[in-house]
């Protein structure tokens, strides 16, 4: 068994690397890199208040499939819809847990 | 201000094909029953990798694990069946179905509280003494004194300045001539993922409505409230 936080950590990872890939696109460069960025504070956040709870058998094997999903992407254009998919589908597949999520909220707004 | 068709150009002929595929109108249909779930499901399926169904069972537990009712499950799979038909388009001709869907879906959604005749598609605005413009607004609700128009994108990429200068053109120009109207973006896409590209612009946001995926279904019970509310 692996713990939500566990989980998370595999998750990040691969959103990493799809981000990476999504960087390729240059117009979308300061897109990627705000998504990435509010995106894994979100994962991270999850990871820190349900550190350690298990993840289920099937949360586990949703994201090990997402993981696999986002690994054979290969077109940057696609990578940048995966970079907003992922992880909402990530946190689905976890479930509320004991500690409900925020609502999302704006990022700050840039300098 | 008054609302009038979009001319058939060759684009409009085109787009009008692509909107009559009835994988358009099996989506819509079982996007406009599904929960917040099923319509990740559905953009992550036709965001494009593979199309083993097995696989995205295994995805979505909520969806389709043990815990599922059976109603949720059989639904899920009309939604995962359709969505791998899309799925399986070329990548141009999928693309230009999933904004079809939205508008589909926008449209399915918005007539659950207005009367068909008021809900169109493809329509341009006109407003004395101002240039029209030149694209039309995907759905519009066109009620006396509570009219609305929507824009569609499948992304939050696909927000970007002209589409919010010309829905806040509208808005503000409707308001000159007295008139009330609701403008609002629907994209099928996480609402954080909108807040992080909508931060970016410097067209004027605050007046617009942002319909996300996790709260179509708030369409159906009035016109979304203004971002700066």
């Amino acid at each position: 068994m692996v713990t939500v936080s566990q989980l998370l950590g595999r998750a990040r990872v691969a959103y990493e690397a799809l981000g990476v890939l999504g960087e390729e696109i240059q117009d979308e460069w300061q897109y990627v890199t705000d998504l990435g960025r509010v995106w894994l504070a979100e994962l991270d956040r999850v990871a820190a208040a349900r550190a350690d709870e298990q993840a289920t058998p099937g949360a586990q094997a949703a994201v090990d499939r997402l993981i696999d999903e986002i690994e054979r992407i290969s077109d940057p254009h696609r990578a940048i819809d995966w970079l907003s998919t992922f992880p909402q589908a990530v946190l689905l597949a976890l479930g509320p847990g004991p500690v409900s999520p925020p609502a999302a909220a704006a990022p700050a707004s840039p300098a | 201000m008054r609302f009038q068709d979009a001319a058939r150009d060759a684009r409009a002929v085109v787009y009008a094909s692509v909107q009559a595929d009835p994988l358009v109108a099996r989506a819509a249909e079982a996007l406009v029953l599904a929960n917040t779930a099923g319509r990740v499901l559905a953009r992550a399926v036709m965001n494009g990798e593979t199309t083993d169904a097995d696989g995205w069972r295994v995805a979505f537990p909520t969806l389709f694990g043990p815990d599922a009712s059976p109603e949720v499950r059989t639904h899920a799979q009309e939604v995962l069946a359709v969505s791998l038909a899309v799925a399986d388009r070329g990548d141009q001709v999928r693309s230009q179905l999933r904004g079809a869907i939205v508008e589909e879906l926008t449209e399915r959604l918005l007539a659950r509280r207005a009367p068909a005749s008021e809900v169109r598609r493809e329509r341009r605005i006109l407003f004395d003494g101002v240039r029209a413009e030149i694209h039309p607004y995907d759905v519009t609700v066109e009620a006396d004194g509570r009219a609305e128009a929507y824009d569609c994108k499948w992304g939050a990429r696909g927000i970007n300045g002209e589409v919010m200068l010309q829905l806040d053109a509208a808005r503000a120009n409707a308001a000159a001539e007295d008139e009330r109207l609701a403008v609002a973006l629907v994209i099928f896409d996480a609402r954080r993922s909108c807040l992080v590209r909508l931060a970016r612009q410097t067209a004027p946001l605050g007046a617009t409505g942002l319909v996300s995926i996790e709260t179509l279904n708030r369409m159906a019970a009035g016109p979304p409230q203004p971002l700066k509310a």
